[in-house]
């Protein structure tokens, strides 16, 4: 037996291959069951039993190199066939993708879900009431007497004697209370609607309303409750102003503004001029208020604030025109 | 309220600018919206007097006039003739611009050298007359310029007065306000009254109603010249926004707008009987107002009468019968306080509001009314001659001031911050109100009678909190028991439902809660459905919004149709949001929807152990009140509110995009409407069912109704064309509402483990050909009920040709072990014997 003319052989056969097939083939003639080694195999048999040892290991050695020899061309014939599987399925990555279909929320839903993220984080609960209001609540209960002057501040939709369309969420302050006792920590998003039509007012819009009381509740407190609300909404830099105003359901009442932020105080047109921006009104609960839904205003004290979504989502998103909210143009909505 | 700078400054001394002070105004809750700079419409025309004046040969009209102006004596030619030698006269000098723009040269006239002009009003921008030279008060500075000598360089302040602060309506009101600011005082106009005995004009006066008229005091002056009033006069009221209109009239705007006291003038001679009576109407009647128009007049209505009838509406406007005019001789002048009600009940009711009403309404200083009444007929003297008669007519029932007790230490506990005893007393007496008694306590203060608004110890922390600065409390944070934020099934139901849609691929929009009554017809509800009884609005802003909506779809093709016309016609857009619906006065239908009752916000949560008389939960927050806690509900007594159940409302039209490379995608149609809606119903754990439809604004062939757990949930399907052209859309659309009160109410159980399967499960499809009028929907429940082994039918294919063939996938699985063949087999040829027994369903070979 010649080991060396089987190992030329098998080099030989192995340095032919030059394809896949060629791969097969030589695989077949070397290792294949009645390939060149089986048949060297099968002639050890006939060799005495000092050289069969000897032999049989060169043998074996030579087989196990010509098995890794093929393994290591499988493998690169695999990676090259593989890779050209890869090239065949290039694509022009810049071909536009196919998007899940997404719509978009409202901005003023988005900016109802802003404030009551803050809110709720301060530990407010969402309360509601309806829109169709009674006069009782919307009016009588918040110190607003039939003859008050002050019902001036708003026009007011009618659906029968004593009912209303809400001029406000600040009834909704009255329902909670008359439902339950303090503390409270309710805000009240929704709905509100003034017979008013013009380039900045709509007959709907949003308000939300935020009521607090429980025992020593000081003016302060409204200060810094308002404070970290208006710096969570519109960045922790913005100026914050509280000045005196009037409302007939708290006392004593602020007016509260954000320095412009249109042109950053120096004053412009959205201004008017003065470097600030009315943002919301409010104000420690009036203790004739109490006295109507029954607390004792000697207890307990409170504070109460509304706000204008659309006029804070507008300030937000630097919108300038209110009608573009109710237009529900898909060209608006999509910005958000 | 407009606030001349100029006119403030004569109550206090203000050593501040304009611009600053309005600042500190606005902190003090006086709002200054504005700051109106008022310049002269001419430059550098200064104050000359006539030495001497020369009538020229040879000239017919012209006066050749020698003017000093100072630093210098100049002839000047004139054409008019009103002047007179010692005149005190606006000089226009060369290079100065006249209110027209005209440019003075030095000139000659007829060959007379001329060194400038002399001006009339209307040449100075200051009015329209023209009729002469303005011929100025004897007090001006020869020299001065004349628009620092009449004031005309000025700055308005616009000020948002409150309206519980009608005594700032006034520059008297505004003035103490600056006062205390600048920690000043506050003077008072000062005058000197010349009267005298009249033993011809006597006035009698009569008060029936002391509640309307707790206070009347009448003046009277003789032989007045009804004139135009002076410049300086006439330059206030304007810059205040009322317009000069005679002497008379003018007295009464002025001393209105200085002390806050509105006046009214009677041509004495017109008041008959020399009487004036205050009291009521007794029965309906008219009465012709100063401006022409009959009013009509109703019980109780504040008049003041003279001895045959009413001359005026109290406090509102005066009659035509005894207005002033031109022929005025004597005047009758009426200063008074009217009861705030009734000139609110009455102007209101006449929808007239004047000056004098508005601040009669919000309160005015009846300690002031006769202080009033002498300044004005010392100005009317002043300025219209005249005798004012000696002493006054006058009703007065005086009352108590109020007093107050305020306890020192709760002040600075409401406020936050400590605050010394005697700062709170100072700032207090800083605007006029005064401590009577001081307690170990507290302190107890007088309100003074121009302050309505000062009621209680809160009025007064108010009144400390703002002159403090609101700017110098703290801000901090309260002390307060932590607690779980809970949300109302509801609000959550709607923000899921929401952020569903959204990621569905659906817009949002939001409309109005009202629309146009005729949305009801182009929906074609019929008379008696619930939705065509709409709540009215009373006073509508127009009958496009004139009801409460009673569906979400109207608006929703409103706005579907907006962006159509825009170009944009592949659309889904959804609205969550409530619609009204008329109670019925039984009270059944609200008891069916706990969660919505009106009133009851909260009533999806579960009741509370009774409160008890405590005022103040000390275990929970939303502990509920018991109804012995003495509050009056008024409002239960009143018949129930409508419903606002909340809907949730979808349109989708075109494709579910326009295009796409790959290949086009297909045409929305009823079964991406049914997709969203059972997805979304399967994001709360509930199942949707569908019956025909026969909502009238439907394609019956492509609706159905919608149910959930049996109950009627709302509708779905292709809208009619007839409707959909009423919105101006030409292409399909296809729409559904669905009561998301309804899903609060079922869904958002608690979720609980199934076990998830060990065993394989088996798959196996089945081919039925069905006659018409066959429903799958029928075929897969079917199949289900054959064995609790089958967990989902599926239909994977379906195609018509005469007869319709549908395929079903029915997977097969067992919690408890794996599923033999054999036993699959029976159960599909139970499927195959139950379905083939229907008439009509045929296994496919």
């Amino acid at each position: 037996m010649d080991v060396k003319t089987l190992k030329e052989k098998a080099v030989a056969e192995i340095s032919s291959i030059k394809s896949v097939e060629d791969l097969k083939r030589v695989g077949t003639t070397l290792l294949g069951r009645k390939g060149l080694f089986s048949e060297y195999l099968q002639e050890l048999k006939t060799v005495n039993q000092e050289q069969r040892k000897s032999l049989g290991q060169a043998i074996n050695e030579l087989k196990g190199w010509a098995e890794a020899k093929l393994q290591e061309l499988e493998a690169l014939y695999k990676k090259e066939e593989q890779e050209q599987k890869e090239r065949e399925s290039r694509v022009d990555i810049t071909m536009p993708g196919n998007r899940p279909l997404l719509g978009k929320a409202h901005p003023i839903t988005l900016t109802f879900r802003e404030m009551e993220r803050i809110f709720s984080s301060l530990g407010f609960e969402v309360a509601e009431g309806p829109n169709i209001e009674l006069d009782y609540y919307n009016f009588e209960a918040l110190n607003l007497p039939k003859d008050h002057p002050a019902r001036d501040m708003q026009d007011t939709f009618y659906v029968a004697p004593g009912v209303v369309l809400r001029t406000h969420t600040s009834p909704v302050q009255i329902r909670v209370m008359e439902r339950q006792l303090p503390p409270i920590r309710i805000i009240a998003p929704g709905a509100v609607y003034r017979h008013d039509q013009d380039i900045s007012h709509t007959p709907m819009f949003h308000q939300v309303e935020g009521l607090m009381v429980d025992r020593n509740v000081r003016f302060s407190d409204l200060k810094g409750i308002l404070t970290i609300f208006l710096h969570e909404m519109f960045g922790e830099n913005v100026p914050l102003r509280f000045r005196p105003s009037y409302f007939p359901f708290t006392e004593p009442s602020a007016e509260v503004d954000i320095g412009c932020v249109i042109c950053g105080g120096k004053g412009c047109r959205v201004c008017k001029e003065t470097g600030w921006l009315e943002i919301l009104g409010s104000g420690m609960v009036h203790p004739e208020v109490f006295r109507i839904v029954g607390y004792d205003p000697e207890e307990v004290s409170g504070f109460a604030f509304g706000m204008g979504v659309e006029r804070i989502a507008m300030i937000k998103y630097g919108i300038d025109d209110i009608k573009q909210f109710y237009y529900n143009d898909v060209r608006f909505l999509a910005q958000f | 309220m407009r606030v001349p700078f100029e006119w403030l400054k004569e109550f206090v001394p203000i050593d501040v600018g304009a611009s600053d002070l309005a600042k500190r105004l606005t902190m003090r809750g006086f709002e200054v919206e504005a700051e109106e700079a008022v310049r002269p419409a001419f430059s550098d025309v200064i104050v000359g007097e006539i030495l001497d004046i020369d009538r020229p040969a040879g000239t017919e009209k012209l006066l050749l006039c020698k003017v000093d102006i100072g630093r210098d004596v100049l002839p000047i030619v004139c054409g008019a003739q009103n002047i007179a030698t010692g005149n005190k006269v606006p000089v226009a000098l060369p290079n100065t611009r006249l209110a027209d723009g005209t440019v003075i040269e030095k000139r000659k006239v007829k060959g007379i050298e001329s060194y400038g002009m002399l001006c009339s009003e209307r040449e100075l921008g200051l009015s329209d007359d023209h009729s002469g030279i303005f011929i100025l008060s004897d007090e001006f500075r020869v020299g001065d310029s004349l628009s620092d000598a009449l004031g005309l360089a000025d700055t308005v302040f616009d000020v948002n007065v409150p309206p519980n602060r009608g005594d700032c309506q006034s520059i008297l009101g505004i003035a103490r306000e600056v006062a205390s600011i600048l920690n000043k005082k506050v003077t008072l106009p000062s005058f000197t009254l010349v009267e005298k005995e009249d033993p011809e004009l006597r006035m009698s006066l009569a008060v029936l109603s002391p509640d309307g008229c707790p206070r009347y005091v009448l003046r009277m002056i003789r032989d007045i010249a009804i004139l135009p009033s002076p410049f300086w006069m006439r330059n206030r009221i304007t810059k205040c926004g009322m317009r000069p209109i005679s002497s008379i009239v003018d007295v009464t705007n002025y001393v209105m707008v200085e002390l806050g006291q509105p006046l009214h003038a009677f041509d004495y001679q017109k008041l008959a009987r020399a009487r004036i009576e205050v009291r009521l109407a007794g029965e309906k009647s008219t009465f012709r107002s100063l401006d022409g128009v009959d009013r009509k007049l109703e019980e109780g209505d504040l008049l003041i009468c003279d001895g045959e009838g009413p001359v005026a509406l109290a406090g509102i406007m005066g009659g035509e019968n005894s207005e002033i005019t031109s022929v005025t001789k004597h005047v009758a002048l009426e200063s008074a306080y009217f009861n705030p009600l009734f000139i609110r009940r009455t102007a209101r009711r006449l929808e007239l509001r004047s000056e004098a009403s508005l601040r009669f309404e919000k309160g005015i200083d009846i300690a002031n009314a006769d202080f009033a009444a002498q300044r004005a007929v010392s100005l009317m003297h002043r300025i219209a001659g005249g005798t004012v008669v000696k002493g006054s007519k006058e009703f007065y029932e005086k009352k108590e001031p109020r007093t107050i007790f305020v306890n020192l230490k709760k002040v600075g506990e409401l406020i936050g911050m400590p605050i010394e005893r005697e700062d709170i007393i100072k700032s207090l007496q800083s605007i006029d109100i005064p401590v009577v008694k001081r307690e170990k306590e507290g302190v107890v203060v007088s309100v003074p009678p121009f302050r309505h608004d000062l009621a209680e110890y809160m009025d007064i922390v108010e009144e400390v909190a703002r002159i403090i600065g609101y700017e110098n409390i703290p801000a901090t944070v309260p002390i307060s028991r932590l607690m779980p934020v809970r949300q109302q099934k509801m609000s959550l139901t709607a923000s899921l439902a929401k952020q569903y849609f959204v990621s569905s691929g659906f817009y949002e929009a939001i409309n109005y809660g009202f629309f146009n009554e005729k949305d009801i017809t182009r929906f074609l509800i019929p008379e008696g459905d619930t939705r065509s009884r709409c709540v009215s609005i009373l006073n509508p802003i127009s009958q496009e919004l004139g009801v409460m909506r009673t569906l979400l779809s109207p608006g929703l093709l409103e706005s579907l149709a907006y962006n159509v016309n825009r170009g944009i016609k592949h659309l889904r857009m959804f609205e969550v949001g409530k619609v009204f619906y008329k109670a019925d006065g039984t009270d059944s239908d609200s008891e069916a929807r706990p969660s919505l009752r009106p009133g009851t916000p909260g009533g999806s949560e579960e009741p509370h152990p009774q409160a008890g008389t405590r005022a103040y939960a000390e275990v929970r927050r939303g502990e509920r009140r018991s109804d012995n806690e003495g509050i009056q509900r008024k409002a239960n007594r009143c018949e129930p509110l409508p419903q606002e159940p909340v809907f949730a409302g979808l349109v989708l039209t075109g494709r579910e995009r326009e295009y796409f490379w790959k290949g086009a995608p297909p045409e929305l149609d009823f079964f991406d409407l049914k997709g969203v809606l059972e997805g979304m119903l399967d994001s709360f754990g509930l199942s949707l069912e569908v019956k025909r439809s026969e909502e009238p604004f439907l394609n019956r062939y492509n609706a159905s109704d919608l149910f959930i757990a049996g109950v009627r949930a709302g509708w779905a399907g292709e809208l009619k064309q007839e409707v959909l052209a009423a919105y101006g859309i030409e292409q399909k659309v296809y729409a559904a509402e669905i009561d998301l009160t309804i899903v609060a109410a079922q869904g958002l159980e608690e979720r609980k483990y199934q076990p998830v399967p060990r065993y394989p499960s088996v798959i196996r499809d089945f081919s039925f050909i069905i006659e018409p009028g066959i429903s799958v929907g029928s075929l897969i429940d079917n199949i289900k009920a054959v064995s609790p082994l089958i967990v989902s039918v599926g239909v994977f294919d379906l195609f018509k040709r005469e007869k319709t063939s549908v395929a079903f996938r029915v997977t097969f699985q067992s919690l408890e072990d794996t599923l033999r063949d054999e036993s699959v087999n029976k159960l599909q040829e139970i499927i195959i014997r139950k379905l083939t027994q229907i008439e009509g369903v045929k296994l496919r070979a």
